[in-house]
């Protein structure tokens, strides 16, 4: 917990950034600080969700039970009750206390309401824009990180949804390239979106974590095989636009490291995008790695973890779901590992001369 | 004054007329990493990419079984490829990190011979004698070279070894049983890995290898309590609970001592579940269903309300 003087500390740190006298309202910053969610752990935020997602099955245990699904007027209405509920919560009281039932309440919510819409015969495409757009009003209403997280998840598992239920299989890509574009988006603009508003500000955690979670179902999909039946004809659409995405992320690397040289950048460059080059017909793998260089640079780690299992996991799979036999792909293997060393060794060489100047 | 996080930049950007190039710039030399943080990174990010995929690839071509090569020849190159990495190892001049990334390199690569021999002399790749030969001979290694990540591999062939051994061996162990004896194996390792850093202060355990292996261990309680809560009478099931009491006591205590949040949330998550499972055992009617999800409701706020205090007195005491 910052107390005032160090508040006074960092406005008067964060005044040498800036070129003009830095307006503020301290009053509102020290009510912030009361109110945020400092204190709040990667670790309690996973309790949170656990126990909200504990608590509505046991809930949807008792309904079964009860009987209670067989009405689907009391769905709705039970279901819109508890959604409301959930964002009203939130609305009023903003609290780290009342998170587990917040969520638990809006998991339950959405339950009941797929439960009642599908009584009334609606198909399962219907349901899912209706969830799309509940979770996007909820976005608007509330910017509490736990609901915000929640929804972005809803709404990223319904588009899922609507894709497989209406066998457009290859939109995936689609689905895949665009997170990939929102993502570089997301992080290299940081700064951007969180002066943008206090809203955009809020919102700007939960819907990270949100966001790289819902990249990495849309690249399972296409990094397991036999998960979709994706068409092999489109495959490398959305891995060009993810390795397009690696060379551009380059340019702030470069910027990072006073990489000056036109000739150094062309050659890296080119260097990465043959490097990644046979991975063209497994997305996945780019993607994944997509993930671990952004979360690096802005030093993010729970994305940074996420990034390397997801990596090491795609890479597995890749190499397994190969159709070559085991020779070709210890060969293979074997060649990729030599690049890498002599790469390591390269750069090794390159820094030690470096810091001999 | 404490450094800058993202968090203080958010706030103050929210209340103040903080423009995106100043938030920009605060970001950037507070909260990203550095040039030097990068060229660290990357320089690990490709020696643990080489290694790994060269080390899957001896793994692979053995796993070829390639029949026009002699067993002694593929024994012989193997053995050949361990003492030239291990030599690698012991070269003073390559830094200490890429030497123990060579050395876990090393230790896969035992396992390859194990399977290779398993393989000529039809021993059976799966058995639990395999990984636990390849287990005993890599100790040493493990032990010396103290790595993290060398130690995680370790203790997931010990547990494998083990289940194995549950599966194919002792086939009239319960399952409770099974669940005490890995519960101890993996709760042994921060127990003892706390005591030592306690006595020696230069040994120093990274926390995301302890948090992992302790939340195993964990794991491996509340399944173990569970089913013998489902389960008829079971002997191991006392000794289970009495064990798993002792241990979450001490891990509360050291949570609070070490002012380690991951404790103080995992194990009263256990309990909750735990608890859970007792009241569904006591009855599993609709009511049950509702009071159980109100406990849960109940219980983890309660939790999250007390680390919150606890946490609010620690910055305090600062």
């Amino acid at each position: 917990m910052r107390n005032r003087d160090n508040i006074q500390h960092l406005l008067e740190h964060l005044q040498t950034t800036e070129e003009k006298e830095l307006q503020f309202n301290k009053e509102a910053i020290i009510a912030a600080y009361q109110k945020s969610r400092y204190h709040q752990s990667l670790t309690i935020k996973i309790l949170s969700v656990l126990g909200g997602i504990l608590a509505s099955l046991a809930f949807l245990g008792f309904l079964f039970i009860a009987g209670l699904y067989n009405s689907s007027t009391g769905q709705l209405i039970l279901g819109t009750i508890c959604i409301a509920g959930a964002i009203g919560i939130n609305r009023k009281y903003d609290k780290i206390l009342m998170d587990t039932l917040s969520v638990s309440f809006f998991i339950i919510g959405f339950i009941l309401l797929g439960f009642g819409l599908g009584k009334l015969q609606m198909t399962g495409s219907t349901i899912s824009i209706a969830f799309i757009l509940i979770a996007i009003f909820t976005l608007c209403v509330v910017q509490n990180y736990m609901l915000s997280f929640v929804s972005v998840l809803i709404m990223n598992g319904s588009i899922l949804t609507l894709i497989i239920l209406n066998k457009a299989y290859d939109l995936i890509h689609i689905y895949v390239a665009a997170f990939a574009l929102f993502i570089t988006y997301l992080f290299l603009k940081e700064a951007r979106i969180i002066t943008a508003g206090k809203a955009l500000s809020r919102l700007y955690d939960p819907v990270k974590t949100g966001v790289i979670l819902s990249f990495l179902a849309g690249l399972i999909c296409l990094g397991k095989r036999g998960i979709l039946p994706v068409s092999p004809d489109y495959i490398w659409l959305s891995s060009v636009i993810i390795i397009a995405t690696i060379i551009y992320w380059e340019f702030t690397l470069f910027r990072l490291l006073n990489t000056t040289k036109s000739s150094q950048k062309i050659i890296i460059c080119i260097f990465t995008a043959l490097t990644l080059l046979p991975t063209v017909l497994s997305p996945a793998i780019p993607g994944a790695l997509l993930i671990i260089l952004l979360s690096f640079l802005v030093n993010y780690k729970t994305g940074l973890v996420l990034g390397i299992m997801a990596f090491i996991y795609f890479i597995s799979q890749y190499y397994y779901d190969l159709n070559f036999t085991l020779l070709t792909k210890s060969l293979l293997l074997f060649s990729s590992g030599i690049f890498f060393t002599a790469l390591y060794l390269f750069t090794h060489k390159k820094l030690a001369a470096n810091e001999k100047i | 004054m404490q450094h800058i996080q993202r968090e203080d930049i958010y706030i103050i950007s929210r209340y103040s007329s903080l423009t995106e190039q100043g938030t920009d710039k605060a970001l950037k030399e507070n909260v990203y990493n550095n040039k030097e943080a990068w060229q660290k990174f990357l320089q690990l990010f490709f020696i643990s990419l080489g290694i790994g995929f060269m080390a899957s690839g001896i793994v692979f071509f053995f796993a070829y079984n390639w029949a026009d090569l002699h067993r002694f020849a593929k024994m012989g190159l193997i053995e050949l490829l361990i003492v030239v990495t291990t030599c690698l190892v012991c070269l003073h001049k390559i830094n200490i990190t890429t030497r123990n990334i060579i050395l876990t390199g090393s230790a896969i690569l035992v396992g390859a011979l194990f399977a290779v021999f398993g393989q000529v002399y039809q021993t059976g790749a799966n058995a639990y004698d395999f990984f636990l030969a390849w287990t005993l001979f890599i100790t040493l290694w493990v032990i010396i070279s103290g790595f993290a990540p060398l130690w995680l591999l370790y203790l997931l062939l010990i547990n494998t070894t083990f289940i194995l051994y549950a599966q194919q061996v002792a086939g009239n162990w319960s399952e409770v049983f099974v669940f005490t004896l890995l519960f101890i194996i993996n709760a042994a390792v921060p127990v003892t890995a706390i005591l030592i850093s306690r006595y020696r202060k230069t040994v120093n355990i990274p926390g995301w290898f302890l948090n992992t292996v302790a939340l195993a261990a964990v794991t491996y309680a509340t399944i173990g309590i569970i089913i013998g809560i489902f389960d008829d009478y079971k002997t191991s099931l006392p000794v289970l609970i009495l064990l798993a009491s002792i241990a979450f006591a001490s891990g509360i205590w050291h949570g609070l001592k070490a002012k380690s949040i991951f404790y103080l949330s995992t194990i009263p998550f256990s309990l909750i579940v735990i608890g859970a499972a007792l009241l569904i055992k006591i009855s599993d009617g609709e009511m049950m269903f509702l009071l159980v999800s109100l406990f849960i409701i109940a219980s983890v706020t309660l939790v999250i309300k007390t680390l919150i205090d606890i946490q609010k007195k620690w910055k305090n005491e600062k």
